[in-house]
């Protein structure tokens, strides 16, 4: 295994954690615009995780990808259906 | 139900949802604690790793280098180049999906100019949106020149400038880009140039190779086996670790101009479509 520094290892614990916390948020919430920028908030955590790895490649990609287009295609989406979600 | 009721069985709810997020927590610790996730192979015995990190940017072994000191993208271009390239057509046929799907049938270009108004957001967040926009242009391009030096590259870069015209768009309106000239009627050629070019960069040498000179599809430096061709690396202090700055800066202009067209398809306004299914 590869030992990374304790503080490096608790740092991604902690962003994991949050991308988990969001991915709850997300899953949980009615109206979707705000579902939206928690699976936003989602994709900077895992991004984080990515840089504490020491893959940067990753991280330029992941945050165009994950926050930007993506969120973006689900607001179109949204845009074209109803905002808030009926139970 | 009534009220208490129904905030009780919400709160049992949570309860349960709370329990099996802890025990899937545990049971996956416990997994991974007693080796389900097989053997990981340790630092020192990845010899693959050490082959590309020794020899990307290897001065004195230059049959097996790629002249770039971005490891990363010396896998990407030119030792697993053959993988990047395919995933390049595949982006370009899943753009030309996304554009079949929400093509208007007999419109080649669609203009809202002079039928919407398009005022955009509040003047704080145009004038910010202004700022923004011009910072993501230049780290977007600097991402895909620097792609051979620095983390990075073409994807990468052309995700990054796409966000430019996603953050326009929110901001300003689909009005704004069109006085531009950013449209789907220049934003189509412009990504056809980057793939072809992406393409006649990858054929170029076999091209060469029909002179007599041996040389392979997607050659980068000067091998064992074909030794009497290859890219220039670098001219002086500008350094093109061979073919591989053509191919970031071509696979941006694919990237970023597919990207900015599946953007505007999207925004095309919904009583267009109404309007031009009608007249059908």
């Amino acid at each position: 295994m590869i030992e990374l520094p304790l503080v490096i290892e608790l740092l991604l614990a902690f962003s994991l954690t949050l991308a988990l916390i969001f991915a709850y948020l997300t899953v949980m919430e009615k109206d979707l615009i705000r579902a939206v920028v928690f699976s936003a908030g989602q994709s900077i955590a895992f991004a984080y995780a990515y840089y504490l790895l020491f893959a940067p490649d990753i991280v330029l990609a992941y945050i165009a990808v994950g926050v930007g287009i993506y969120s973006m295609i689900l607001i179109f989406a949204i845009s074209k259906t109803e905002r808030y979600e009926k139970v | 139900m009534t009220a208490t009721k129904a905030l009780e069985e919400e709160k049992t709810h949570s309860l349960i949802i709370g329990v099996g997020i802890a025990i899937l927590l545990i049971l996956t610790i416990a997994a991974v604690i007693l080796g389900a996730t097989g053997y990981t192979p340790s630092e020192k015995i990845r010899p693959l790793a050490q082959f590309y990190l020794y020899y990307a940017m290897n001065i004195f072994k230059k049959e097996l280098w790629a002249a770039t000191p971005e490891a990363v993208n010396s896998m990407v271009w030119d030792y697993r180049g053959y993988d990047t390239l395919f995933e390049t057509s595949v982006f370009f046929l899943a753009v030309i999906g996304a554009v079949a799907v929400l093509r208007l049938p007999g419109v080649k270009d669609v203009t809202t100019k002079g039928i919407f108004s398009g005022r955009g957001l509040s003047l704080i967040v145009k004038v910010v949106t202004k700022f923004i926009v011009s910072f993501i242009l230049i780290v977007a391009i600097s991402i895909a020149i620097h792609g051979n030096l620095t983390p990075g590259g073409g994807f990468q870069a052309g995700a990054a400038v796409s966000i430019a015209t996603l953050v326009a768009l929110a901001a300003f309106s689909r009005i704004f880009l069109e006085e531009r000239h950013i449209t789907t009627k220049l934003m189509l050629p412009i990504r056809v140039i980057g793939v072809v070019g992406i393409g006649l960069v990858a054929l170029a040498p076999a091209l060469i190779a029909l002179t007599g000179i041996f040389a392979f599809a997607m050659q980068n430096q000067p091998k064992v086996w074909a030794p009497n061709f290859g890219f220039p690396p670098g001219f002086g202090d500008f350094w093109l670790s061979g073919n591989q700055f053509y191919y970031n800066f071509l696979e941006f202009l694919a990237v970023g101009a597919g990207f900015t067209v599946i953007y505007l398809m999207y925004s095309i306004p919904e009583l267009i479509y109404k309007e031009v299914l009608k007249k059908k």
